[in-house]
């Protein structure tokens, strides 16, 4: 009798993959192979659901532990981690301590200390500590490859298709992801309108439109965390930045450039182009998808508006380095705050305009983000213009789909499925 | 009985008077679903025309103003810089540009071939076939310049049409659709055929499209691409080579005319429950007046027989008494004699009464072989034969046949039979009792070579008190009472009869299961 009774209850429970969602996230353009590292490729999307980091960040920007059991702030930027004991690697081996090391060591980052707890520190300063250690992936080699603590692994990987599968599936929620390549933006969205695909992300509002009505479909939306910007070149001087940063990052640019769609500034500063001190003509460097920005920022210099030169990416940076430029688009890092050092922190790498702010280099230091942002308003780089929603299409089943706040989808392993 | 009669006169009523009404209703209401159907369409059409009107007149503002921008810019030094420039204020325009001579082929419009582009730096206006751009609609354009031998080039971005499509709706689930002159979809309403506008696959109406565009007429109701009928109006932009589908799903378009058709088959039907339950109320009680008028007769022919045959016996034994008052020795044999003739005659009387108030129980009924049965009979009715000098003889089926029956009413049934038939017989004939099977049933026929019956007295043989010899005790209920214990035991009493060649009465009953074997033991005499 009671095997009769086992028999019926395990008959009657469908296993968790049985029942899950099977999620085909469409993409456009060369997925290349996943790896922890920041590599061009878009098989990245899946980098959080397989590596897992030590920290992540909460909806505010906040250090919150992840693979760390606890974080601790120190002086000096440094930051002191303690290491979850339950993680394992995906093939079942714990994970130890020369394996975050050597993680955060390739990421920029130095151990300065390990002893239970381990500390971290900037390599060169330049960067806090925070903010690189967000993107900080902690994984092992083995064999060639690349293991992560993550929930999901890597099942099958193609040219055109990256499979992976949870460690534990769970039910209700998602178990399988396939991420499929297509050639073209108007593949994708063909192949998610049919029904091939059930995810597709990192859309422009205009495309919106394709997708409503859809009843299988669903729109997320999410804040952006980079921001549309026209940098300055800092031969000019500082108070002419200042005119020109409310000149630019105004509603009238905004209204050009982007139509209805939403930007989450608004009303910083529309400063006419009769107070814009007369001077000489601006030249504009345009690059990647910002034309139209390119375009509403000259309208806006009124007579000072010169040459818009729209190059590739690397010409942009070539002519960035050689500082032969004097205003050129951008969409650099706004969220989370610490994130800002990464453009404009003095000596940083990625500061490529050469921009230089004390005031603001010490607020970064003390992790006074308002004070850091005042700082980049009183001495700005850029104009920053327009923080676009993130936008991305899901299928209607999957109750609680939310973008970011970090990595565009690495919410996905928590969103929930509809029995 | 009564209540077959009375749900018979309901019916009646109600196929007499409802029923054709609710006929009428239903040729009605489909002349309304068809109207309905005819309206949907004419409204379907309507919507086509103006969405095709709207698309027509939008392009036509697109090169309008792509005109006027050439005309006003494209002969200015700065030329591009205000082309470029424009396209800050009209986005649909695209990147409007210069091209001449000079242009390198990359930059020229790519749907346009090399001709029209000639003719366009000629200063005559050029437009290609509309076209997927990315993952809008577009249609490449070239407009004179105020320059001799440039013109202004765009790429018209027609994405405002996929909106001006995607804002139709009929109804909830009704939509729009755009063909070009090809029949490929270039902008749907409906979320699941805009896969198609992307990919280019045909849909069902894409030959539909094209053919309309060449002047072949569009069917206005047709199987969409995902199997459901849909009604639709079409419209054409002849100058474009596009068409305009409006569909709507036909189960929602006539969901109005089919709510109507519920609401009036129900009122129909309420009716025809109504009419039924009157009729049913006033045929019962006209039965029941019937019936009590019919009680009313029955005991009065009752009454007239009671006292014709009571004072033919009182008669007779008044003239016993006035022999007896005589005191003559020798009259006391014949007084006897006919004082027991009478209390024989009055037994018989109470026992045809008696037998007219015994109930047949399916209940009680036992299993009686027939062939025994009709042996029981013959022995039963053999002294009243000798008397008469009447042979009785039995033919036996081939086999056993067995009934189920009340014993004691179906002997009294089969003796009236016999007696009837002994009586009609002449003497020294005989009365044949015989038995079969015939036509899945058990049948006990009562065969006599009397002098039959005439054809005018068989329709009214088993009706009750119609027996014209009245004679002894022929109160004229016995073939009354065979026929009501056939019936009580779901049989039927006949007769076959030829004046001066005698009579067969025939009494049917439903066999009793199967005949292989006895399904319990005979029943024999008592």
């Amino acid at each position: 009798m009671r095997i009769l009774l086992l028999t019926v209850l395990f008959g009657c429970t469908a296993s968790p993959h049985g029942e899950s969602l099977i999620v085909r996230l469409a993409v456009w353009g060369p997925l290349a192979r996943l790896s922890p590292h920041d590599e061009p490729g878009l098989a990245s999307i899946a980098q959080p659901w397989v590596f897992e980091k030590l920290v992540s960040l909460d909806g505010v920007g906040n250090l919150r532990p992840a693979l760390a059991a606890r974080v601790t702030r120190l002086p000096g930027g440094r930051i002191s981690l303690e290491l979850r004991h339950d993680a394992t690697f995906s093939d079942g081996d714990a994970l130890r301590l020369p394996d975050v090391v050597r993680s955060v060591e390739n990421a920029g980052l130095r151990v300065v200390a390990a002893d239970g707890e381990f500390v971290v520190e900037s390599r060169d300063g330049a960067i806090p500590t925070d903010a690189l250690l967000i993107r900080t992936s902690i994984y092992r080699e083995s064999g060639g490859a690349f293991l992560g603590s993550g929930p999901f692994v890597v099942t099958a990987e193609t040219e055109y298709e990256l499979r992976l599968v949870r460690r534990s599936p769970q039910r209700g929620r998602i178990n399988e992801v396939r991420i499929l390549s297509y050639p073209t933006s108007r593949d994708a969205f063909a192949h998610t309108l049919k029904g091939d695909a059930n995810v597709i992300a990192d859309l422009e509002a205009r495309w919106l439109e394709f997708f409503q009505g859809v009843p299988s479909l669903r729109i997320v939306r999410s804040t952006g965390r980079s921001t549309d910007s026209i940098m300055f070149n800092m031969r000019i001087p500082r108070e002419e930045r200042v005119q020109l940063a409310a000149a630019l990052a105004s509603d009238h640019v905004r209204q050009l450039a982007y139509g209805d769609a939403k930007c989450a500034e608004g009303g910083i500063g529309d400063t006419p182009e009769s107070l814009l001190p007369a001077g000489t003509t601006l030249r504009v460097l345009n690059w990647g998808p910002f034309e139209r920005l390119a375009l509403a920022a000259r309208r806006a210099l009124g007579d000072r508006g010169g040459e818009l030169s729209t190059v590739t990416p690397r010409q942009a940076l070539s002519r960035l380095k050689d500082g032969d430029f004097d205003l050129v688009t951008a969409r650099p890092l706004a969220w989370p705050p610490s994130a800002l050092s990464f453009n404009w922190r003095t000596g940083s790498p990625d500061n490529l305009t050469g921009y230089s702010n004390p005031a603001f280099d010490r607020a970064l230091d003390a992790q006074d983000w308002s004070a850091a942002q005042q700082a980049l308003r009183d001495d700005p780089p850029a104009a920053f213009v327009c923080t676009r929603e993130q936008l991305a299409v899901v299928d209607a089943r999957i109750k609680n789909a939310t973008l970011g706040p970090y990595d565009l989808l690495e919410t996905l392993p928590d969103w929930e499925v509809m029995q | 009985m009564r209540r077959r009669i009375a749900l018979l006169l309901t019916a009646l009523v109600a196929a007499c008077g409802v029923l054709p009404l609710l006929l009428l209703a239903m040729l009605g209401l489909q002349v309304l679903r068809a109207r309905g159907e005819r309206s949907s369409q004419e409204a379907l059409q309507a919507i086509a025309e103006q969405a095709a009107a709207r698309i027509a007149t939008y392009i036509s503002q697109q090169r309008e103003m792509l005109r006027a921008i050439g005309t006003a810019v494209g002969g200015e030094p700065d030329a591009q810089r205000r082309l470029t420039n424009a396209s800050l204020d009209a986005p649909s325009l695209g990147k409007p540009h210069l091209v001449s001579a000079e242009t390198p082929t990359r930059e020229l419009p790519k749907m346009l071939n090399p001709s029209q582009v000639a003719n366009a730096q000629n200063g005559n206006e050029v437009a290609s076939e509309t076209y997927i751009a990315e993952l809008s609609p577009a249609m490449d354009v070239c407009v004179p310049s105020g320059k001799p031998g440039r013109a202004v080039c765009a790429t018209l971005d027609l994405l405002e049409l996929q909106r001006q499509v995607q804002r139709i709706h009929v109804g909830e689930q009704g939509y729009a659709l755009a063909f070009d002159r090809t029949g490929r979809l270039v902008a749907a309403g409906s979320g699941a055929m805009r896969a198609a506008v992307l990919s280019g696959e045909p849909v069902a109406e894409s030959p539909l499209a094209s053919g309309l565009v060449k002047g072949t007429p569009a069917p206005t109701r047709l199987r969409s691409g995902d199997g459901r009928d849909v009604l639709a109006g079409w419209a054409s932009l002849a100058d474009l080579g596009w068409s305009i589908a409006v569909e709507q799903p036909a189960e929602e378009a006539l969901r109005g005319a089919r709510t109507a058709l519920k609401f009036l088959a129900s009122g129909a039907v309420l009716t025809l429950l109504i009419s039924i339950a009157i009729g049913s109320a006033f045929a019962r009680r006209m039965l029941t007046a019937l019936e009590l008028e019919e009680r009313f007769r029955t005991a009065g022919r009752i009454a007239a027989g009671v006292t014709h045959d009571l004072g033919h016996r009182l008669t007779i034994l008044q003239q016993i008494e006035q022999l007896a008052a005589m005191n003559d020795a020798d009259y006391l044999p014949r007084i006897r004699e006919s004082l027991a003739a009478e209390v024989a005659t009055l037994r018989r009387f109470v026992a045809d009464f008696s037998d007219l108030t015994r109930e047949a129980k399916p209940a009680d009924f036992l299993p009686i072989e027939l062939n025994a049965f009709a042996e029981s009979v013959r022995l039963g009715a053999q002294g009243y034969a000798k008397e008469a000098n009447v042979a009785v003889e039995v033919e036996r089926a081939p086999s056993d046949l067995w009934v189920r029956g009340d014993r004691y009413l179906l002997e009294r049934a089969a003796l009236n039979l016999t007696r009837n038939a002994i009586e009609a017989s002449k003497p020294g004939s005989a009365v044949r009792l015989r038995i079969e099977r015939s036509n899945g049933a058990a049948v006990l026929a009562v065969e006599d070579r009397g002098p039959g019956i005439a054809p005018d007295r068989i329709a009214t043989l088993f009706e009750s008190f119609s027996s014209t010899k009245r004679t002894g005790v022929h109160l004229g209920m016995g073939l009354p009472n065979v026929r009501r214990i056939a019936v009580a035991h779901g049989g039927t009493v006949s007769v076959k009869s030829k004046p001066g060649q005698g009579s067969t009465f025939s009494l049917s009953l439903p066999v009793n299961g199967d005949q292989s074997s006895s399904p319990l033991t005979p029943a024999t005499m008592p």
